[in-house]
C-alpha cells in the first residue's frame, strides 16, 4: 500500500506537509471549526480519545465539549439529534464509527436527512456531513469491513464521496463541509495511515462531483475509488509489462458521479473495468456500467467488467480473497483489452 | 437531574360545574381562555370537514383530532413564539394555533399548486417556517431526536429557545422515542415531550404498547421527569406545559408529558371549556352562533380556494432534491 500518487487538482502554490488520511482529514475539520463555528463534531468516542481511529483526536481539546460531543451509543440517535442541531443552524460532522454501524441510523438518513429538502419545499434544510471508516482489510470481519455506499446513492437527496489520498481527503471535507447537501464521507480505513502524500497548509478544496483521471492510457479504462484504487494501479503496473496501458479514473465522488469523465475516457478507449469492494450485485459498478452503456454504447469494443466483492456477507479469514485485489483485477484488464 | 414520579392520576384542573381547581385558579387569562375555546371550535369544525372531504376523496387521509383538541391546542399556547413545534399527525390545530394560515393547511391537505410543499406530502403533519413548526415525516418517532437536537444546539448558542415535541402513546414504542429522550436526558435539552394518550394508534390498545404502569413512568428511565395531565383539560394541560417549559429554560431537562384522552364521548374538552367559560360569564348561546358563522365562513372558503388552485406543475417533482437539483439531476442521469 505504498503507491504514492499525484492527483492533479487545485492545488495552491506554498507550503504543503506529508501526511496520511487520519492526519489530513483531521487538519481539515481543525481548519473548518476554527472558521466556522457553527461547525460540530458529535459520535461515539469522538472526544476525549479522539475516536477509534483518531481522526478526531485533539479536536474536543480545542474546542470543548459544545462542539466535540461524545455522544450516547446510538447511531439513530446520533443522526437524529444532528438532523435536529442542522435544522437550528449548525452544521454537525457526525461520525459513525463504522460504515457496518450506519444502519441503525439508515432510515434517518434516508427517511428524513436525505428528504428534507425536498419535502418541506426547500424551506428546512439538516445538511451536514456524515464520516464514516468504509471497507475491509484489516481483519475487521463482516461487521468491521463493509462499503454500503450504493444503498446511499440510490437515495435520492445524498452526497457520496470516498477519496483515496491525503491532499484529495483533506480538500473534499473541506468542500463537503460547505457544501448545501447532506455527504456521507466515506473513508477508506485500509488506507487511513498507508495512503501518504503532501497536504497544502491552510485551506481549499477538491470540488464534489469531479473524478480525477490518475494516469492516462489508450487502451483501457478503470473505474475505481477508495483503497481499491491501489489495486487498479498495481494491476495496471502489471498490464503494462503485457503492453496494455490502462487509463485509471479514481472516482473521488460517487454521488453526483463526473459523468463526463468517465464517458470521455471510455470514449477514447472503448473499454472499461470497474472495481469495487462491494457486492457485485447491484453495486455501484452495475450503474457505472449502464451510464456507460447509454453514453458510451457506439464506442464500446468489449463488455464492459466488473471486478468485485462476492454476492456474500464480508469474511474474516478470507478477506483477502473476497477483497478485489490486483491479482483479480488483471486478468479483468487484459481480456477486455483483448476482446 | 432527579427524577421524580409521574402522579398516579391525571393531573386535572376544571370540574364538572364548570369551575376551576383552586390550584389552578388564574392559569389563564379570561381572554386567553376565549381565545382558546375559539380556536377549538375552528379546530372541531375543520376537522369534522376534513372527515368529510376524506370520505368524498378530495383529501386521501385525515387523522382526526376530535376530542383532542384541548391537549394540542393548549400545549400549543403554553410555548413560546421563539419555541420550535414538532407536530405528529394529528396536530394540524397547533400550527393554525401557531399562525399558519387556514388556507396555507387546506392547500396542504389538498396537495394544491400552492402548497408550500408544492403537493409532495399526504396530509398531515403540516410545517410552516415563519411559526417554526418543523417539517416532520408520518414515520411514528421519527422526529423525537430532531427536537431534542434543535433544543440542544440553541441552549448551547445560550438562545431562550425550547422545543414541543407532539407524538401519539404508539410513538413510545419506536426506537427513536427511546434514543431521543436517553439522548434529551443525557444533553439536558430543553424539550416538552408531549404524549397524547388517546388509545387510537389504528387498531392498537394501550396495554399492546406497553407493560409500564403509564407512558410517562418511561421518563425515569432517562432522568427525565414525568407528569400525567388530564388531555380534556385545557387549563391543566396549559399549566403542565407552561411550568415543563419553565423548567426546561432555567436547565432542569426536559419533562414527558402524558395527555391522557378519554375520548370525546367520555370527556369533551370543546364543551368542558365552554361550561367554564359560561360559568365565568365569558360566554353565552348568541356568541356561540356568532362564532359558529365566522368559522364557518373560514373553513370553506380555505377549502374553496386549495380546491380551486389546481395540481402542482410538474417540473416540481425534480426541484429540491439538491439545493441546484435540477442540473445535478440532468448530470446524474
Amino acid at each position: 500500500m505504498t503507491h504514492a500518487i499525484d492527483t492533479q487538482s487545485n492545488v495552491k502554490t506554498g507550503n504543503a506537509t506529508s501526511m496520511n488520511l487520519v492526519q489530513a482529514i483531521n487538519d481539515a475539520l481543525k481548519l473548518e471549526m476554527r472558521r466556522d463555528p457553527r461547525v460540530v463534531v458529535l459520535g461515539e468516542d469522538v472526544g476525549k480519545v479522539g475516536g477509534v481511529f483518531r481522526v478526531t483526536q485533539g479536536l474536543w481539546d480545542e474546542f470543548g465539549d459544545d462542539r466535540v460531543i461524545d455522544t450516547p451509543l446510538s447511531e439513530g440517535g446520533i443522526i437524529g439529534t444532528a438532523i435536529g442541531m442542522a435544522l437550528y443552524g449548525m452544521v454537525p460532522v457526525p461520525e459513525i464509527q463504522f460504515a457496518d454501524f450506519i444502519f441503525p441510523a439508515y432510515d434517518q438518513i434516508v427517511s428524513e436527512l436525505a428528504k428534507m429538502r425536498w419535502r418541506s419545499g426547500g424551506e428546512y434544510t439538516a445538511k451536514m456531513v456524515i464520516r464514516t471508516p468504509v471497507g475491509g482489510g484489516i481483519r475487521g470481519g463482516l461487521y468491521h469491513s463493509q462499503s454500503p455506499e450504493s444503498l446511499f446513492i440510490h437515495v435520492a437527496g445524498l452526497k457520496v464521496v470516498c477519496p483515496s489520498n491525503p491532499h484529495d481527503a483533506k480538500g473534499l471535507l473541506l468542500a463537503s463541509i460547505r457544501d448545501p447537501d447532506p455527504v456521507l464521507f466515506f473513508e477508506p480505513k485500509r488506507i487511513y495511515r498507508a495512503a501518504k502524500g503532501d497536504v497544502p497548509e491552510g485551506d481549499y478544496t477538491v470540488p464534489i462531483g469531479k473524478a480525477a483521471v490518475v494516469r492516462e492510457g489508450n487502451h483501457v479504462t478503470l473505474l475505481a475509488w477508495g483503497a481499491m484504487l491501489y489495486e487498479a494501479i498495481a494491476a495496471a503496473d502489471e498490464a503494462r509489462k503485457q503492453g496494455i496501458e490502462a487509463e485509471i479514473v479514481d472516482l473521488r465522488t460517487l454521488w453526483p458521479v463526473d459523468v463526463d469523465t468517465i464517458v470521455a475516457s471510455v470514449k477514447k478507449t472503448g473499454r472499461v473495468v470497474v472495481v469495487h469492494e462491494a457486492p457485485r450485485t447491484c453495486g455501484f459498478g452495475a450503474e457505472l456500467v449502464a451510464i456507460v452503456n447509454e453514453k458510451a454504447f457506439d464506442h464500446l469494443e468489449a463488455p464492459p467488467a466488473r471486478v468485485c466483492g462476492f454476492d456474500t456477507p464480508f469474511p474474516y479469514a478470507l478477506e483477502m480473497d473476497y477483497l478485489p485485489l490486483a491479482h483479480r483485477i488483471l486478468p479483468a484488464i487484459v481480456q477486455t483489452a483483448k476482446y | 437531574m432527579p427524577a421524580s414520579n409521574p402522579e398516579p392520576a391525571p393531573i386535572s384542573a376544571l370540574r364538572d360545574d364548570g369551575s376551576v381547581d383552586s390550584a389552578h385558579a388564574g392559569a389563564l387569562s379570561g381572554e386567553l381562555a376565549v381565545a382558546l375555546f375559539e380556536h377549538m371550535v375552528l379546530a372541531r369544525a375543520f376537522d369534522e370537514r376534513l372527515v368529510a372531504l376524506q370520505r368524498e376523496g378530495v383529501v386521501s387521509q385525515h387523522a382526526s383530532a376530535i376530542g383532542e383538541e384541548a391537549a394540542i391546542v393548549g400545549a400549543a399556547a403554553a410555548m413560546h413564539d421563539e419555541d420550535w413545534v414538532f407536530p405528529s399527525s394529528r396536530e394540524f390545530a397547533a400550527a393554525l394555533w401557531r399562525g399558519m394560515p387556514l388556507a396555507a393547511y387546506a392547500h396542504h391537505v389538498v396537495g394544491s399548486r400552492r402548497d408550500v410543499g408544492h403537493g409532495r406530502n399526504a396530509p398531515d403533519p403540516p410545517f410552516w417556517k415563519a411559526a417554526r413548526v418543523v417539517s416532520v415525516s408520518p414515520l411514528s418517532g421519527s422526529h423525537v431526536p430532531h427536537a431534542v437536537g434543535v433544543a440542544w444546539a440553541a441552549r448551547t448558542q445560550k438562545h431562550d429557545v425550547a422545543a414541543l415535541l407532539y407524538f401519539g402513546e404508539g410513538a413510545t414504542s419506536s426506537g427513536e422515542f427511546h434514543t431521543g429522550l436517553n439522548f434529551a436526558g443525557v444533553l439536558g435539552a430543553p424539550v416538552v415531550a408531549f404524549c397524547r394518550n388517546d388509545g387510537r394508534a389504528l387498531s392498537t390498545s394501550a396495554s399492546q404498547q406497553t407493560a409500564s404502569a403509564s407512558f410517562a413512568v418511561k421518563a425515569v428511565a432517562y432522568g427525565l421527569r414525568g407528569v400525567r395531565v388530564d388531555g380534556s383539560d385545557v387549563v391543566a394541560v396549559f399549566g403542565v406545559v407552561r411550568d415543563a417549559r419553565a423548567r426546561a429554560a432555567a436547565g432542569q431537562g426536559a419533562t414527558l408529558v402524558e395527555a391522557v384522552i378519554p375520548g370525546v364521548e367520555a370527556a369533551d374538552p370543546v364543551a368542558k371549556l365552554r361550561r367554564h367559560l359560561v360559568a365565568q360569564g365569558l360566554w353565552d348561546a348568541e356568541r356561540d352562533q356568532r362564532l359558529a358563522g365566522e368559522v364557518h365562513v373560514d373553513v370553506e372558503r380555505a377549502i374553496l380556494e386549495a380546491t380551486a388552485a389546481g395540481p402542482p406543475p410538474p417540473e416540481t417533482m425534480t426541484s429540491d432534491v439538491f439545493a441546484a437539483s435540477e442540473r445535478e439531476g440532468e448530470t446524474a442521469t
